[in-house]
């Protein structure tokens, strides 16, 4: 495939790659910094389009942009919408674009061209391998390895799907990096910087933000939030609907691509001028004369760009500072050429937006330097990344309990403890979710781990520690012990398809939005346990308890009026007027043989 | 086999079991920790070696997350001087609870411009909750200490729903 020597005998050489929707492009470490790698015409940007040419050529970048008009079914971009989710979950999204999307095995999404399907991940890999030719022609030498950027915020399914892209390409990819995470690293590199930066990555199709603090050549990621359906595309989405409403209605994809080029335009345009005119002339198609002054455009995108301040609102909080306790703000992404873009984000934050490192590179270039700490060259830079979405396990009834929350320093780890719920069980059974609401059915599952080998012994009575380690690469890693035995539990781990960009948004827009209703629903189904666990506990304690009858006869009645309104599903409201009672008589008793055993009881469920 | 349980975060860290750590040094050692323990520099083919590197790494983590923030370093400090005295001692004073509920409750019907005194009410009864848990450890009645912790839960919870409500 290529006629570059093999790898000569310098430092292991490993590429940073920023697999980008719009433009891909390969980055090497250089001295101090880092150098973007460069085509023949001396292009750095690879446009991440794939056509698949009627005449069997497969044609990858600028060529294959330019293509786009003459064979808009055949012509793919924009793929990284489509990695790594199911055929359901883009569907919405396949009708804005111009090829065909189907649903192919095990429900996962399918580039249909003629009568052949292709996988995103086989069309990623094909723009990976223009990038690798790209680069090692550049270089002169053959590359095996790289580390590929993602969004913050892309789940287990489509890191994965991202790795197995680089894979079919050819190249091993030691780490999945975080594109914010990265374009830090490109503003510091000479580690001199010390200081908080936000780095804002509006890119075509996603946004993330970050906030790094950098203390002497250690990267540390305090926050990162993000919204993976907002970018670029939809600003142009906007312009493109002012352009069709002008046009008889059609969903010919010549004309939906010719819009769609003509927004782009008007919009780079509308950066600079105060007002852009359009010429659209398709034939027999149609015709569209337009003027759009930037106050127009930028009433239409406000909406858009406040919602990625919110985000940047949430980031800080989240890594307990301050708005005015920023020291740098860091562009990045072509997105945030938009004037708009970067006045709003100066208002919020007060500082000037640091521009020192081109926008559409930043990247590359600091996945570059992270390929190099990889690769055992440099030991003065340290990156610690944070894991983005709070992981939890399901307990009693559906609420979730989180173990690891999100913006944790990975790697990190949880260790917990369980017990069984009926005498001689020798198998427990936890469910993963993932996700920052308060009720597993509104969290993605994660995986279910089957402990298995417990020693059979009396309910309540096996401590199973259970260990939760989140690696570097922010995978989970489970492992088990029965601490009096001294048994490994053995885990099964039962996978599940990944968490969905729509669900991850959606999940974390509605964990504001439903806090308060998820917190009440929460209470009655902690209530619920605690009622179910306080009759159980006195039950056992009037046993054990050696009570004057009228005593134990005014606990018994409580206990089963409590029972009544388990039994009758009873309101929260209820449900607490029964425990009171009961702790209220349980409590009076002299000796605090009930109220120990009710505790004991109730902990032991807690842990369950 | 036995459980070796996870090391406490003072012996993680390498700093003596004291309430009050100089935050800045803290950091220090937590940077200088990490370049010495990350995976990223410690890359190694063995999968055992691997899972090692990763645990000490997170331990490290998990440990400057919870001695950076004064009250979990309390708690933890409790919990490696007398395993179980955070669970033995959750029973508060009545009066000390009839209060922290009135607050809750102030804080439940607060107007907006009366959220900032009572913003700086919760704070100073955390602080008087964390200068009585000093004296507490001081005089190494760490019961009291425990119920100190405790008791500062309720002051941190208001604070924290008068924040969401602000």
């Amino acid at each position: 495939m290529t006629t570059a020597p093999q790898s000569s005998t310098g430092p292991r050489l490993v590429l940073g790659i920023d697999l980008g929707t719009t433009n891909s492009l390969a980055a090497v470490r250089a001295g101090k910094g880092a150098r973007v790698l460069r085509d023949r015409d001396g292009e750095p940007l690879t446009p991440s389009v794939v056509c698949l040419h009627p005449d069997g050529r497969t044609i990858v970048g600028r060529d294959a942009k330019s293509l786009r008009l003459d064979f808009p079914e055949r012509t793919v971009f924009s793929i990284k919408r489509l990695i790594g989710r199911s055929a359901a979950e883009v569907q919405q999204e396949a009708t804005r674009l111009p090829y065909r999307v189907v649903a192919g095995d095990r429900g996962l999404p399918r580039v249909q061209i003629g009568d052949q399907q292709w996988t995103p991940e086989s069309i990623s890999a094909l723009i990976l391998q223009q990038v690798k030719a790209t680069a090692e022609q550049a270089l002169g030498q053959v590359v095996r390895e790289a580390v590929v950027t993602v969004p913050a915020w892309f789940d287990d399914a489509q890191r994965q799907a991202t790795k197995d892209a680089a894979q079919l390409a050819g190249l091993e990819c030691l780490r999945i990096l975080n594109e914010p995470t990265a374009a830090a690293l490109a503003y510091g590199i000479d580690g001199s910087k010390d200081g908080t930066a936000l780095v804002y990555d509006l890119g075509g199709g996603t946004f993330d933000v970050s906030i790094l603090r950098i203390d002497d050549g250690v990267f540390r990621v305090l926050s990162t939030a993000g919204d993976t359906h907002l970018g670029g595309d939809d600003f142009d989405e906007l312009l493109c609907q002012r352009i069709l409403a002008q046009l008889p209605p059609t969903s010919d994809p010549y004309v939906l691509q010719a819009v769609r080029a003509a927004a782009e335009g008007l919009k780079i345009r509308l950066s600079d001028a105060e007002r852009a005119e359009l010429e659209l002339d398709l034939g027999a198609r149609g015709a569209v004369k337009l003027a759009v002054t930037r106050a127009e455009f930028e009433a239409a995108i406000a909406p858009l760009v406040q919602r990625t301040l919110d985000c940047v609102t949430r980031a800080v909080k989240d890594a307990g500072l301050q708005l005015h306790e920023l020291d740098d703000v860091v562009l990045v992404g072509g997105s945030t050429r938009v004037p708009l873009v970067r006045d709003r984000l100066q208002a919020l934050t007060g500082k000037t937006p640091h521009t020192g490192v081109d926008p559409d590179l930043a990247v590359a270039l600091g996945a570059a330097i992270q390929a190099d700490v990889l690769a055992g060259n440099d030991r003065s830079l340290l990156l610690l990344d944070v894991i983005p979405l709070s992981l939890g396990l399901e307990t009693l009834g559906g609420a979730v309990q989180k173990l690891i929350l999100r913006n944790s320093t990975i790697p990190t780890s949880v260790t917990e403890e369980f017990s069984t719920g009926v005498d001689n069980q020798t198998a427990v059974d936890l469910t993963i979710y993932q996700g920052e609401r308060e009720l597993s059915h509104d969290c993605r599952l994660l995986g279910r781990f089957q402990l298995r080998g417990l020693p059979a012994l009396p309910a309540g009575l096996p401590r199973i520690a259970v260990t939760f380690l989140v690696d570097a690469d922010g995978v989970l890693r489970v492992t088990a012990r029965e601490q009096r035995t001294g048994a490994q539990a053995s885990i099964q781990i039962v996978p599940t398809f990944g968490l969905t960009r729509d669900e991850v948004r959606k999940m974390m827009l509605d964990s504001i939005e439903h806090a308060q209703q998820d917190y009440v629903a929460r209470e009655a189904i902690d209530l619920r346990n605690k009622a179910e666990a306080m009759v159980r506990g006195t039950q056992k304690a009037l046993q054990m308890a050696d009570l004057p009858p009228d005593q134990t006869y005014a606990v018994q009645k409580a206990t089963k009026a409590l029972q009544k309104l388990l039994a009758a599903n009873a309101d929260a409201a209820a449900l607490k007027a029964g425990c009171d009672e009961l702790t209220k008589l349980t409590a009076t008793i002299a000796d605090d043989v009930i109220s120990s055993a009710v505790t004991k009881a109730l902990k032991a469920d807690e842990t369950r | 086999m036995i459980h070796v349980p996870a090391p406490d975060p003072f012996t993680v860290f390498g700093v003596p079991r004291t309430l009050d750590l100089d935050a800045r040094e803290l950091e220090r050692r937590y940077l200088r920790l990490s370049r010495e323990c990350h995976p990223d520099h410690l890359r190694t083919q063995d999968a055992n070696d691997c899972l090692a590197v990763l645990q000490r790494a997170a331990e490290v983590n998990d440990a400057w997350k919870t001695l950076r923030d004064p009250w979990t370093r309390a708690k933890a400090l409790l919990e490696a001087e007398s395993p179980g005295v955070l669970d033995a001692n959750k029973k508060l004073d009545p009066a000390f609870l009839a209060d922290a509920l009135e607050l809750a409750e102030e804080v439940a019907f607060v107007r907006p411009e009366q959220v900032g005194a009572l913003r700086a009410r919760l704070q100073q009864a955390l602080d008087a909750d964390f200068a009585a848990l000093r004296a507490d450890v001081a005089r190494s009645d760490l019961p009291a200490a425990a119920r100190r912790v405790h008791g500062a839960h309720y002051h941190k919870k208001a604070l924290a729903d008068l924040e969401h409500k602000a």
